[in-house]
């Protein structure tokens, strides 16, 4: 889906652009959240991009109220009879979409107080580049670069190509983020100019990851196989969450997954903990939070457990395994420390 | 070590070894070889003490022994008034009445050295304090003496609800001490000429009218933020310098009347230098005589040997580790005893230091355990010494003990190669190992600076405790050269106080003498000389806008402006008459100091004044500068930013509005307020040159109206450009301002973006505000410049975070930023704290240019640095 500014030119749909971030590749990065995702993951602590099209965040703890500012209702073409909703003290509730909101989201660039928040610029590349470049030194000094994530960065695989053509001729390094659950096609696309791919494997049971995710597993895991055919750099992640996926025998399905299907050769596995984050950003968007009511172990139990299931990789399957992100991958995509 | 934590530290170890990094490091940089050389630093170079546990571990030090001295060191500044000097100097001056000032002040400082207590404590292998008990603060009448003993009959010295930290404790026997003392220094203080000398037009200004400026470091302290030229006195001695000093005076004429002054000068300088041989010599009586009633014979073994070193160094140049540290330890007291002021500093350590260590380990006189040990019992007397403060200087500077004492390792050498040593690794080792804020390390780093030393420092930061600062080479020494500091000299400096690059023992440098809030003149700026909240309530109010006058310079009305141009103008102009008041303050000060202060003991200890025959504060040292600092940078550059935006770029709101709306202290004005506060208006720290080149204008024309100004010593003034702490007492003095922030909100600190109530100005991350920081003129702020840095624990964790730590210091070092300063804290512990300040008691915070025990602060600084941005990324 390439989507297009209202000139015309062609853009992404970007919900945050991060800076220094140091977790989703080697050195420190860029990363470019991509509005937009086929997959609808339980955890998913970024909500904002699941839908491919722009939404408005409403943060009513900001708001000023209608009395005393009311800029959001001015600038709305729609005027009282948009979208937003205040409360008695006049104090904003809710922006339900409707059809006769076309989403210009001048309400949210005249908000004062950022109670109304647009998720998902429509950006152009050149736009991009200017902010990615701005921190080059720093990619420079530590091999980082950029990473595209998401949402899911495959539904834009025309406006990822582009960009990371453009990261490429800056001399920028470049890392993708997917879930893989896409047109294999558009993935190697993206891969052409993808120095390093991040990718889950939420769970090896292809019911259990339709229960979990929305959509079986098979496309995924071929995708994967393919991923390794193409000899790319490849780190597989699993969001480790106790009672659905955290249980010894799936991380050891993984495992056998990794030797046998993708011939072992990836840099690092890396089971990242749950924690419960993006509540706030669910608030926001009127969407319930679907695991409100589960409870995580204590702190030291699942880093106990967390590091055992890392043991067993590393022991049992020789893989590179850490625990959690903050293993250190080489910036040229060597093998990572497996020790830590 | 348990096995598996060897095995783990050697696996660090070995692949540091195959690091690619390294491996081009090691082609680069001679001294990496660290990590090979023999001896080994006792410590592996990267050791890892956790992230943001700050001081929060029982027995840190692997010496028993300082343990010990550990469990009997309160952690805490709170003392108690000594009074024995006061007496002493009172009776000097009595028996001397008709001298001058110089020799007056040098029979006092003898008549001290001579009679008033020593001290030896437990367990200690080096001695030497302020003539009093532990966190005893003397009393220094000749300065101001009413304060003291006012403070004492009000109520305001102990502890009280209007004196909470930072409190003095005090007999009735004390009080009735000093209060007998109280006739004889009435009117005769350095105080008291200061004021007589000083006019309404200067003085409605400063910290004693409506606080543009402060200037009072000076008025109520002694000079201080200096060195002694320690290389020289270990080379020479206490003897020797003696002898320089016959020798000098023996060249000089019998008539020429200049002689006739120097020679004044040298039999003051004798005066003292002999009484400083005696003291010391005190020192080893006390310590003969202990070991004589020591039934423990390992203790009266230390005892005997720590006569022998007094004994020894009080005439002759160290031989050792152990007696040149003793030598160090008790030279700095001796200063202190004279000067009353704080940061007399430690110079370059690791350097002067190093030919002891290394003939020590070559002859096997001691073992770099031993002096490993040394260096922390050392390190842990410098937290024993106090001074006392009066009850309104503590609101700006809690916490801060003794004030100032700060020790530099690493950096360039005099001939431009790399000072890093083992030595450098073993005083940061110190820290790790006892884990209280003093001495105030400051490690020096450059573009060629060992990556091991960076892991030693990253992992010191991430610990959590504040120490140590960072400072830049590559433009402090650039920035001394501009100030005239021979290039050798430049490469020597030292970092005093909490901020500023000084040539070690060379200079006079009156380093944080004052600050001048640019937020506040930004105000009277726009609004024609007048302040915001002019009004009945003022104590000015009477003479000054109820008859239609105005507290500054009459520079025209934002509401009238037709041009940006036109408030830049006016800021610039402000600027200059506020810089001229501050600026005949503090040479008035200055003035009382040479006419009643000279400062023969340090004078002999300083390059040139005894080659010149001056005393200090009469231009005798070989450098001599004044450095106030800038104080609001974020809050002036955001202020202007946002009149460019709003008012002249979109035209927004009128400046009419804009000045009614900071008069109404945004009451009514809620949506600006926010919008005012948003990221919709060009902020200073997002790497936005729109509102960092305004920041940097607001520096700039600071800088411009101060530096080069000739000062009383014979030098002249140097700008800086940080706030340490006092941006929250400057915002305790202002009325709301155009950036966002509401009245008596803190103004924003040192380099740092601006946070308000309402919002942080800085939302792009680390990167940027390294970029933001590094566009504003470093260089030209030749008295310092600070960042201070905020990060969340695990923004730092692991080998990931670390290695992009330093790429992050690295990068702000390239950029030329002169100096970091980091704190590693959770915001979830500080708030903890602040709830259950008994159980974080040992709780250590950067503050702004010194590390502090976080429950010993007051609320507003506590909450000031709760609000500082918080870099994180989990």
């Amino acid at each position: 889906m390439l989507h297009t500014t209202p000139s015309g030119e062609p853009c992404g749909l970007v919900s945050n652009i991060q800076k220094y971030t140091i977790h989703d590749g080697p050195g420190i990065r860029t990363e470019v959240f991509f509005t937009g995702c086929p997959l609808r993951c339980l955890w998913c602590s970024n909500p904002e991009t699941m839908a491919p099209y722009r939404r408005i965040g409403v943060y009513p703890d900001k708001c000023i109220s209608l009395q005393k500012c009311g800029y959001c209702v001015k600038a709305c073409p729609l005027g009282e009879s948009g979208p937003l909703r205040f409360d008695e003290d006049g104090i904003l509730a809710s922006a339900s979409p409707s059809e006769r909101c076309a989403g210009c989201a001048r309400c949210t660039d005249e908000c004062p107080s950022r109670a109304l928040k647009l998720w998902g610029e429509r950006m152009t590349v050149p736009e991009l580049m200017k902010v990615i470049v701005e921190d080059r030194n720093f990619y420079r000094r530590t091999g980082g670069g950029v990473t595209l994530s998401g949402g899911e960065v495959m539904l834009q695989w025309e406006f990822a190509d582009m960009l990371l053509r453009a990261c490429r001729d800056a001399s920028v390094n470049t890392c993708v983020e997917s879930a893989l659950h896409c047109a294999p096609e558009h993935m190697e696309a993206v891969y052409e100019h993808a120095d390093l791919v991040i990718a889950d494997i939420k769970h090896m049971d292809t019911n259990k990851h339709r229960e979990y995710t929305g959509a079986g597993n098979e496309l995924i895991l071929d995708n994967l196989r393919r991923t390794a055919r193409l000899g790319k750099k490849l780190v597989i992640r699993t969001p480790v969450v106790f009672g659905y996926n955290g249980d010894e025998e799936n991380i050891r399905r993984t495992a056998r997954f990794i030797c046998d299907d993708l011939g072992g050769g990836i840099i690092q596995y890396q089971l990242l903990p749950y924690r419960k984050m993006g509540t706030e950003k669910y608030d926001s968007l009127g969407i319930p939070y679907p695991m409100s009511d589960y409870e995580p172990p204590e702190r030291a139990e699942w880093e106990a457990r967390l590091l055992r299931l890392r043991d067993m990789l590393a022991l049992e399957y020789g893989l590179p395994a850490v625990a959690g992100s903050s293993g250190k991958l080489e910036p040229g995509g060597g093998r990572g420390d497996a020790s830590r | 070590m348990s096995p598996t934590t060897a095995a783990a530290t050697a696996a660090r170890s070995a692949r540091f070894t195959s690091d690619d990094n390294l491996a081009q490091n090691r082609d680069t940089y001679k001294n990496a070889y660290l990590i090979d050389t023999d001896p080994k630093p006792i410590e592996p170079f990267d050791k890892d003490w956790g992230v943001a546990i700050s001081g929060n571990t029982p027995e840190p030090s692997p010496f028993e022994r300082i343990n010990k001295i550990l469990a009997i060191t309160a952690k805490t500044t709170n003392g108690f008034v000594a009074p024995d000097a006061a007496e002493l100097v009172t009776q000097a001056y009595r028996e001397h009445s008709g001298e001058p000032a110089l020799l007056k002040r040098a029979y006092a400082v003898g008549k001290i050295l001579d009679e008033a207590p020593v001290y030896i404590f437990p367990h200690e292998l080096v001695v030497g304090c302020l003539c009093c008990d532990k966190k005893g603060a003397p009393v220094f009448p000749e300065f101001g003496f009413n304060w003291v003993v006012n403070e004492m009959r009000d109520g305001l010295m102990g502890y009280s609800e209007k004196r909470t930290h930072d409190y003095f404790t005090y007999t009735p026997e004390t009080q009735e001490r000093l209060e007998k003392l109280r006739d004889f220094w009435d009117g005769n203080t350095v105080e008291d000429m200061t004021r007589s000398m000083l006019t309404d037009d200067v003085i409605k200004g400063s910290h004693d009218g409506k606080g543009v400026f402060f200037a009072d470091a000076y008025i109520f302290c002694g000079a201080g933020h200096l060195g002694l030229e320690f290389e020289r006195l270990l080379k020479l001695g206490l003897g020797g310098i003696r002898a320089e000093i016959t020798r000098y005076e023996s060249e000089l004429s019998i008539s020429d009347p200049a002689d006739i002054e120097k020679r004044a000068f040298y039999k003051a300088a004798g005066i003292v230098a002999d009484a400083a041989q005696r003291h010391v010599n005190r020192y080893a009586e006390l310590a003969e005589e202990m070991a004589r009633g020591e039934s423990d014979g390992v203790r009266a073994e230390e005892l005997r040997r720590i006569a022998a070193n007094c004994r020894w160094i009080s005439r002759n140049p160290p031989r050792t580790f152990w007696e040149a540290i003793q030598l160090v330890n008790i030279a700095v007291d001796l200063v202190y005893i004279e000067c009353n002021g704080h940061s007399v500093c430690y110079g370059r350590f690791d350097q002067y230091m190093y030919p002891f260590y290394k003939r020590d380990v070559e002859t096997g006189a001691s073992t770099r355990e031993q002096m490993q040990e040394l260096i922390e019992n050392f390190f842990i007397k410098v937290w024993d010494l106090n001074k006392l403060r009066n009850h309104i200087l503590i609101r700006t500077f809690g916490n801060g003990g003794i004030g100032g004492p700060a020790l530099t390792v690493g950096g360039i050498t005099r001939d431009g190669g790399d000072g890093t040593n083992e030595l450098t690794f073993m005083t940061l080792d110190a820290h790790a190992h006892i884990r209280i804020p003093c001495p105030w390390l400051a490690v020096r780093m450059h573009a060629n600076t060992p990556w091991e030393l960076k892991i030693k420092v990253a992992n010191l930061i991430r610990m959590g405790t504040g120490e140590p600062k960072i400072f830049n080479d590559d433009v402090a020494i650039p920035s001394m050269l501009t100030s005239n500091v021979e290039l050798h000299d430049a490469r020597d400096y030292q970092v005093v106080g909490c901020v500023e690059p000084d040539p070690s023992g060379k200079a006079y440098g009156w380093k944080d003498c004052g600050h001048m809030n640019i937020a506040r003149v930004l105000e009277l700026a726009v609004n024609d000389g007048r302040c915001y909240n002019c009004g009945e309530g003022c104590p000015r109010w009477e003479r000054c806008g109820k008859v239609g006058g105005r507290l500054g310079l009459a520079t025209g009305s934002l509401a009238d402006f037709t041009s940006f141009d036109q408030v830049l103008d006016a800021y610039d102009k402000q600027m200059e008459y506020w810089c001229d008041r501050q600026i005949a303050l503090l040479n008035t000060v200055d003035l009382v100091h040479r006419k009643m202060y000279p400062l023969p003991l340090l004078s002999t200890f300083m390059d040139g004044c005894v080659e010149s025959g001056k005393d200090v504060t009469a231009g005798g040292a070989k450098y001599n500068f004044s450095g106030p600092q800038g104080v609001g940078i974020g809050t002036a550059g955001d202020g202007l930013a946002t009149i460019k935006q709003l008012v002249f770029d979109e035209k927004r709101v009128t400046g009419r509005e804009l000045l009614d709306a900071v008069t109404a202290n945004w009451e009514g004005y809620e949506s600006l307020y926010a919008y005012v506060n948003s990221d919709r208006v060009h902020h200073y720290g997002n790497d936005d040159d729109y509102a960092d080149m305004l920041a940097k204008f607001a520096m700039d024309t600071w800088c411009k109206h101060v530096e080069r100004r000739p000062n009383a010593h014979g030098g002249f003034f140097q700008p800086g450009a940080y706030s340490v702490t006092v941006n929250v007492a400057h915002g305790q003095n202002q009325w709301a301002s155009i950036d966002g922030r509401k009245a008596f909100e803190p103004v924003s600190d040192c380099m740092g973006a601006v946070h308000t109530k309402c919002s942080s100005h800085d939302v792009r991350g680390p990167l940027a505000i390294c970029k933001s920081v590094t566009k504003l003129d470093h260089a030209r702020a030749t008295n310092g410049t600070l960042l201070n840095w905020k990060f969340s624990p695990g923004a730092l964790a692991g080998d990931v975070g670390r290695e992009n730590f330093i790429a992050l210091i690295e990068e702000y070092i390239h950029r030329k930023g002169m100096h970091s300063q980091f704190t590693v804290a959770n915001q979830e512990t500080l708030l903890a704290a602040q709830r259950d300040p008994d159980e974080y008691k040992d709780l250590l915070v950067r503050v702004a240019g010194y590390s502090a025990y976080f429950v010993e602060l007051n609320r507003a600084l506590q909450d000031d640095i709760i609000g500082r941005t918080s870099l994180s990324f989990d």
